[in-house]
């Protein structure tokens, strides 16, 4: 036998010239009169029996656009009733029936139904669906845009008064320091001999070591936070059954003091161990004194307390041991009622300034003088910095109001600035505060972690492009212990509530969270809305 | 460069293997384990004492018993220093000519342990029955064929002969010794309670001899004066009990015609074994067989991983022969080369018998043919696992891994198999969804076999030990654990699930049980995996067995297993049976079976039944990558075939380049999977930038297209056992100057060469051509010429490149259509690369299947054979049907009597062409080209050089557009020049 011969030729595969071809290249794909027809990329020449024969000939793969012959080309489906779509060439004839394509038009007749009939309908539903909550996040979005409007008017307005009450207020500093700078010639020498009192010395070198003392502390708690991260890493790692009894009272120390219960306990020895947790922050506050500090005083008082200006401090003080006991005159506002303090104090500069004049007041004046002109002027010139940097603040936010790189270019992400979004995960909470902060806290004890402050909108796409605002990235959070700072991505769309909905460390202490907000819902286009099938 | 310069870059290499290091103290050298110790100093007084030195071991020829009509003896061995005590030696001739050595202690106090064989071995090999044995004077003798085996009686030696000259001798340097059991000394025994006493005087009189005059001890010479850890052993917090006191066995054995070894897996070393004794070794230690999961371990190591295989080759260019030790404890290997055609290993091994085969060769195909009678040849494997494994601890929900699959489908990147590491599962129980994360397992399941592709899950052996854990606590209703030392309750060790036990998979009525807990529907009784479905394959790691806070990060030696054995004994087979069970688990979960895919870290002689192994743990470093095709080709050596390093390194976050080029590594590796440690950041290829991101897809596509090769390929291996990766010296037995060569490698018999770069920054490489014929680079067609003598030629691979030839006289058969999953490749025709020899003439194989099932045993497959040949002016090109020719030798196991060109496999594909051949090296431009029988086809020619001529560049090619010939039909294409 010579099985050759037996061969029976394949079943050309019965295509038409134009399957797989868009509406857009149609034209192209036509018999032409001299019986050969050119590669889209003018590359090549090739009779046009060899269109759509099932075997790749053109460099660009524009000959087979209705078979998977060629890689890297696309096919068409009309997908009448429903949308055309393109799928990869690598998607044909695969026996794999492409949603993309329900008229079934990727395969051989008779693999796939056609079923976009069915499709379509879904799809409309769906995207009803969508537009439903398009059209009423858009809504929402555009109180957002009007409230944006409205902060813009206030902050512009803000701008107005600021300047005028700044040009005000530098001429009344202007005023005051040259009182201070004149009076304070005088008086520098005898300044100076002030400056030699042993208790404005001790001042000095208090606050020298108070500043030291902050900045040791603000180092410990940075290390402590590091050290409480590595032993939580040891607390959740390390082996029990390791009998290692060093580790184990690393952990039962660590736990002691941080409040935790011990791991591995099972739930209802939790709760024991929670209500101890309880108690012990309570008996360390009996500990303290009255009238130290609280922590909170530490951490928003120092600062104030250092910014102190001595000089004036030490005036101040020369002032107060040199005045009579209370009952003076000039201490009269203590004895009248509240109602008249303002017309008092009128009346208190212009006898002050009689009384000056007339030298019976001299020798108070003459002693703190140049304190209480430099006082004047610092708490002018103070009130001039709050007011400018009021103003540069409102300008700033002014720029970022309708900024694509900050609120969008119609503001609507103002009033959503500072919002906290929330989702508990059961063992965690997630937090984001937008354009502020996101954080991690737990539900049952321990540390809450930083995850990372607002950094900018999506970096991979172009400002002002429709998904740069998709996608929020904080960063530079606390640092994973071995591993890297902290991080959120925030992946939002077009939702008619601002929330997040999912929470996903994808690597190592970096988070996605994806979310909706109604800020992304765009007004539904006239012409999308019109565009029926 | 001035000199504080170079100290800094000495300084930072100083550092950096520090920082990224293995934790070498918890793990033993040779000198921290008693026995090694033991053997080290025995060969170390061997060489002192040089001519001295003679074994104390002899054969007693009066107990020579010859079994009638079969090659089979078996006689009494002495020790000279304990006359009281029996040995029993057996040889045994095989069919096949291999020559299989068991020694053994006769009535000793205990038992040794004897069954290692029984779980490598696929049965008990047939015993020739024409081979005899002549017992002589002073030696006991077979011959057969050009081979001879001797067995001189004093001192004992066996040596295997060929043409009278020596390949393989055992105790030539006498440095055999079975520690026999004995009784621990009185003073110390106080304290035991149970020991067993000995029953006759003789032991007693040794320990007389000891006690009387301990200053001179007359056994000295040759054991040495102290019990050293004869009797408990320390390492480092750990006490091993030894309760059977010293039983180790020390046996060299030397090739005194072989300079060359290859084998003993899995060390990360050159393919070539360097020495570790004798004059300035490479490596102070031995190798060490002994299953461990070694963190972060060393490029280069005589150290021991996460599999053992006792297997050597040892070749020159005369012959290669192999040996086969059977050994599951813990085993030693120093290796020296006292000339440069010679070479002597020394095998220290804790516990067991002597149970060596000497494989006779004597070329590398004879070695791999003997050696896969004993233990088997890899499993055909389920198409569909070639493919693309993506991987990472851990894709982290349901969603993850949908989302991870449509990212590859929007880059219309090829993947086959999404795989689920440790944190699917909850609190690390493994079968146990996290639900939180994998609420719709089957769900999520189905939505990757939509598109026709699969998912691995991993199932660990250590079980969490707690009741609501059904996987644990049937097994410890069952009494199926493991034991401590004491031989009651359960062992309680710690890994990834905390406090755990482990399945004790020796105990036969695990079996079933095990079997059981992968059904996907219920059982009638007990828990089974419902939440599962048949397409979800298994991933078994930590299988050495991994136990944290065990002794070297594994189990306690004297742990029990079934039969009272301790765990000492059978260490090394341990992974192996875990894979072996799960993959009959995973097969039989319908009915009839599927082909089952298991992946396991640990292995040993054998595992190649049962499906793929990895290298383990690697570290994302340019060594590693290069290590990784080394430690491949020597698994391959040892029959596992299918293989794989991980792609990207596990640790460690790998920089475009490298792990563009670690793609071109694994894409030619048997086993494709990337993967990536926790703390690593994401780096699926979707990921990467452009060019790498194009340059990855063009390599995932390049790998599909060759599928047909692959698969090709392991067919073949699965029937002769010839691995699918072949280093020079199974190409090239006759040809030293590739015995080295372990960086390039041939696909099967397909005619590919590959050398994939694995240094940075480097685009210039040497690929070494070891014959006289044309080589065609695969994607220009340039033509190289190698040399009778071997020729290096040099090569530029640009990062997107990588060196791949098609070896002249050639055929290759791909499937260029890109998919997404090879499953969906299964209707495309092919294209043939027709590479002509020099000589014109060319050859290639193109095997196929359903992939899945086992209908190929029942004859279902297409086995073709491609063949050029030039005659006058006519080139021609044929296919022929090798099934119809070859039926017996196409399936593996099978004696297939008959082949149906018309079975139901073949016309699925009936339809099924060739799209485009391809005809590289002809010298011209034909005159016609036709289907013989047919009209003119349609084809395009580009002249160049000629196959047959001497110039190197662009060949001739011949490009013929769709030869409407179908795969799997007879048919000639002419080509008439």
């Amino acid at each position: 036998m010579i099985p050759w011969l037996l061969l029976l030729p394949l079943p050309a595969l019965a295509v038409e010239k134009t399957l797989g071809v868009p509406p857009a290249l149609l034209s192209q794909y036509s018999p032409p009169k001299s019986g050969s027809w050119k590669c889209l990329d003018g590359s090549k020449e090739i009779p046009w029996d060899f269109v759509n024969d099932d075997a790749c000939d053109c460099p660009d793969g524009s000959d087979e656009p209705g078979t998977g012959a060629c890689p890297n080309s696309t096919f068409y489906c009309q997908n009448v009733g429903h949308i055309g779509a393109s799928i990869p060439s690598s998607r044909v004839n695969d026996g794999l029936c492409e949603p993309q394509c329900c008229d079934g038009s990727d395969e051989r007749p008779g693999v796939c139904k056609n079923a976009c009939k069915e499709v379509g309908e879904a799809y409309r539903k769906k995207r009803d669906a969508e537009r439903k909550i398009q059209k009423t996040g858009s809504k929402i979005r555009s109180s957002y845009i009007s409230f944006a409007h409205k902060e813009k008017k206030r902050l512009e307005a803000l701008v107005e008064t600021s300047a005028q009450e700044i040009i005000v207020r530098e001429k009344e500093v202007a005023r005051l320091r040259d009182i201070a700078d004149r009076t304070e010639s005088l008086s520098a020498a005898a300044l100076e001999h002030k400056q030699q009192s042993p208790l404005y010395s001790a001042l000095l070198s208090h606050s020298a070591a108070l500043k030291a003392l902050q900045r040791e502390h603000k180092k410990h708690l940075e290390r402590e936070k590091e050290l409480g991260a590595i032993l939580d890493t040891l607390r959740k790692g390390y082996n029990p059954n390791y009998q290692d009894m060093a580790v184990l009272e690393a952990v039962r120390g660590w736990e002691f003091l941080a409040g935790l219960p011990h791991i591995g306990v099972e739930e209802d020895a939790q709760a024991v161990s929670d209500e101890e947790v309880k108690t012990v922050p309570e008996a360390k506050k009996e500990e303290e004194d009255e009238d130290e500090w609280t922590t909170e005083d530490l951490e928003t008082g120092l600062d104030e307390l250092l910014n102190t200006d001595y000089v004036s401090l030490l005036m101040a003080h020369d002032e107060h041991v040199s005045t009579p006991p209370p009952g003076s005159l000039l201490n009269i506002r203590s004895y009248l009622p509240d109602t008249l303090i303002p017309q008092y104090e009128g009346m208190r500069e212009t006898m002050i300034s009689w009384l000056e004049v007339f030298g019976i007041s001299a020798s108070d004046a003459e002693k703190s003088d140049s304190s209480k002109a430099r006082q004047a002027f610092n708490d002018a010139e103070a009130a001039l910095t709050r007011v400018k940097k009021d103003k540069q603040t409102a300008e700033e936010d002014l720029d970022e109001i309708f900024n694509v790189n900050g609120f969008g270019a119609e503001g609507e992400w103002k009033k959503l600035d500072g919002t906290c979004l929330e989702l508990n995960t059961g063992e965690y909470t997630y937090e984001v505060c937008m354009f502020d902060k996101a954080r991690q806290k737990p539900n049952h004890g321990g540390q809450t972690f930083d995850l990372g402050s607002f950094s900018s909108w999506n970096p991979s796409v172009e400002a002002g492009d429709s998904a740069f605002y998709e996608k929020q990235v904080y960063n530079k959070g606390t640092r994973c212990w071995n591993g890297p700072e902290r991080s959120v991505v925030l992946v939002l769309k077009c939702g008619t509530e601002n929330a997040i909905h999912t929470v996903a460390e994808l690597e190592k202490c970096e988070y996605q969270f994806t979310g909706t907000s109604p800020a992304l819902c765009l007004p539904l286009d006239e012409k999308d809305s019109r565009e029926e099938l | 460069m001035p000199p504080w310069t170079l100290l800094g870059v000495l300084s930072l290499l100083l550092v950096v293997p520090d920082a990224l290091a293995v934790k070498s103290h918890d793990f033993k050298t040779c000198s921290q384990a008693g026995f090694c110790r033991r053997g080290r100093a025995l060969s170390a007084r061997a060489a002192e004492a040089k001519s001295a030195w003679n074994s104390p071991y002899s054969l007693d020829p009066a107990s020579i018993i010859i079994a009638s009509n079969k090659a089979v003896f078996t006689a009494g061995v002495k020790s000279a220093l304990y006359p009281e005590i029996n040995f029993g030696l057996e040889l045994r001739v095989h069919d096949d000519g291999v020559v299989r050595v068991r020694m053994d202690e006769i009535n000793g106090l205990r038992k040794r342990y004897d069954e290692a064989a029984s779980w490598a071995l696929i049965s008990e090999p047939q015993i020739s029955e024409d081979i005899t044995w002549t017992a002589g004077k002073k030696d006991i003798k077979a011959k057969y064929g050009n081979n001879e085996v001797v067995v001189a009686f004093e001192p004992l030696k066996i040596s295997l002969l060929r043409g009278g000259k020596e390949q393989v001798v055992l105790n030539g340097q006498g440095l055999l010794h079975m520690e026999h059991f004995r009784t621990k000394a009185v003073e110390e025994t106080k304290t035991e309670e149970a020991e067993p006493k000995p029953e006759e005087g003789a032991e007693d009189a040794a320990e007389q001899v000891v006690m009387k005059v301990p200053e001179v001890n007359p056994r000295a010479w040759f054991e040495g004066d102290t019990e050293d850890d004869w009797w408990e052993e320390r390492f480092s917090t750990w006490t091993d009990s030894k309760p059977k006191g010293p039983e180790s066995l020390s046996i060299d054995i030397s090739f005194p015609s072989h300079g060359t070894i290859y084998g003993i897996p899995q060390h990360a070393t050159r393919l070539a074994l360097p020495t570790t004794a004798g004059d300035s070794p490479t490596f102070t230690d031995p190798y060490r067989l002994y299953n461990t999961d070694v963190f972060e371990y060393l490029a280069s190591s005589p150290m021991s991983l996460y599999g053992s295989i006792p297997i050597l080759h040892a070749h020159s260019a005369d012959s290669t022969v192999g040996i086969f030790h059977a050994v599951g404890s813990e085993t030693w290997i120093d290796v020296a080369h006292p000339t440069d055609k010679s070479t002597t290993t020394h095998w220290i091994s804790e516990s067991g018998i002597l149970d060596l085969f000497l494989m006779p060769g004597p070329t590398p195909a004879d070695v791999f043919a003997q050696y896969s009678a004993l233990t088997g040849t890899p499993v055909l494997p389920p198409h569909w696992s070639l493919g693309y494994h993506q991987c990472r601890w851990n894709y982290i929900s349901s969603d993850d891994v949908r989302t991870v699959q449509k990212r590859f489908d929007e880059e219309d990147m090829p993947v086959d198999v999404f795989w689920l590491d440790i944190e699917y599962s909850e609190d690390h129980k493994y079968f146990m969804w996290n639900e939180k994360n994998f609420p719709d397992p089957v769900d999520m399941t189905n939505d990757v076999a939509a598109l026709g592709r699969k998912m691995v899950v991993i199932v660990d052996p250590h079980l969490k030990r707690t009741s609501t854990y059904p996987a644990f606590q049937e097994a410890s209703d069952r009494q199926v654990l493991v034991k401590p030392p004491s031989g009651e309750g359960e062992y309680e060790g710690w890994c990834w699930s905390g406090s755990s036990s482990w399945i004790d998979f020796f105990n036969p009525n695990s079996w079933d049980w095990w079997k059981a807990k992968f059904k996907t529907t219920a059982l009638k009784e007990g828990w089974s995996w419902t939440s599962s479905t048949t397409d979800i394959h298994i991933w078994n790691d930590m299988n050495e067995p991994s136990v944290f806070n065990g002794p070297e990060i594994s189990m306690p030696r004297d742990n029990i297993h079934h039969g009272g054995w301790e765990h000492r004994d059978i260490h090394n087979i341990n992974g192996m049976l875990f894979s072996n069970l799960t993959s009959q688990a995973v097969q039989e979960r319908t009915d009839p079976p599927t082909r089952p895919f298991v992946l396991t870290r640990s292995f040993f002689a054998g595992s190649q039944r049962f499906g793929a192994m990895w290298t383990g743990d690697n570290l994302g470093t340019w060594e590693h990558m290069a290590v990784g095709i080394q430690m491949v080709l020597a698994n391959g050596i040892a029959g596992l075939s299918f293989a794989g390093s991980d792609v990207g390194g596990f640790f460690g976050n790998p920089e475009p380049e490298m792990l563009v080029r670690w793609y071109q590594v694994g894409i030619f590796n048997p086993f494709l999977r990337a993967h990536a440690h926790i703390d690593t950041k994401r780096r699926e290829p979707f990921l990467l930038e452009q060019p790498y991101k194009g340059i990855v897809k063009d390599l995932l596509r390049l790998r599909y297209t060759m599928l047909p090769v692959w698969y090709t390929a392991f067919r073949e291996t699965s029937v002769t056992g010839v691995p699918v990766l072949r280093p020079h010296y199974v190409m090239f037995p006759k040809d030293p100057k590739g015995f080295d060569l372990d960086d390039q490698y041939f696909i099967g018999n397909s005619g590919l060469l590959v050398k994939p770069i694995t240094t940075k920054g480097t685009t210039k490489t040497t690929v070494y051509l070891a014959e006289d014929e044309v080589y065609y680079d695969y994607f220009t067609h340039h033509a190289y010429r190698g040399t009778a003598k071997g020729k290096e030629i040099d090569y530029t691979a640009e990062l997107h490149q990588v060196p791949l030839f098609v070896r002249g006289g050639s055929i290759v058969p791909t499937r260029e259509r890109p998919r997404r999953a090879s499953s969906l490749m299964h209707r495309d025709p092919f294209t043939l690369r027709v590479a002509l020899a020099k000589a014109g003439a060319a050859r290639g194989e193109l095997y196929l299947d359903d992939g899945v099932s086992y209908a190929h045993e029942k004859g279902q497959f297409v086995w073709r054979a491609f063949e050029a040949a030039t005659a006058k002016k006519t080139v021609r090109v044929a296919s022929t049907d090798l099934g119809a020719a070859r039926p017996g030798a196409a399936v593996d196991g099978i004696a297939l009597a008959s082949y149906d060109a018309g079975n139901k496999f073949a016309e699925s594909i009936a339809d099924v062409r060739v799209e485009k051949m391809v005809v590289v090296g002809l010298s011209g431009k034909p005159a016609s080209v036709k289907v013989d029988g047919g009209a003119e086809l349609v084809w395009e020619f580009t002249p160049g050089v000629a196959a047959g001529g001497k110039g190197e560049g662009v060949a001739g090619v011949l490009t013929i557009k769709d030869p409407k010939v179908r795969i799997v039909e007879d048919w000639a294409i002419i080509i008439q020049l």
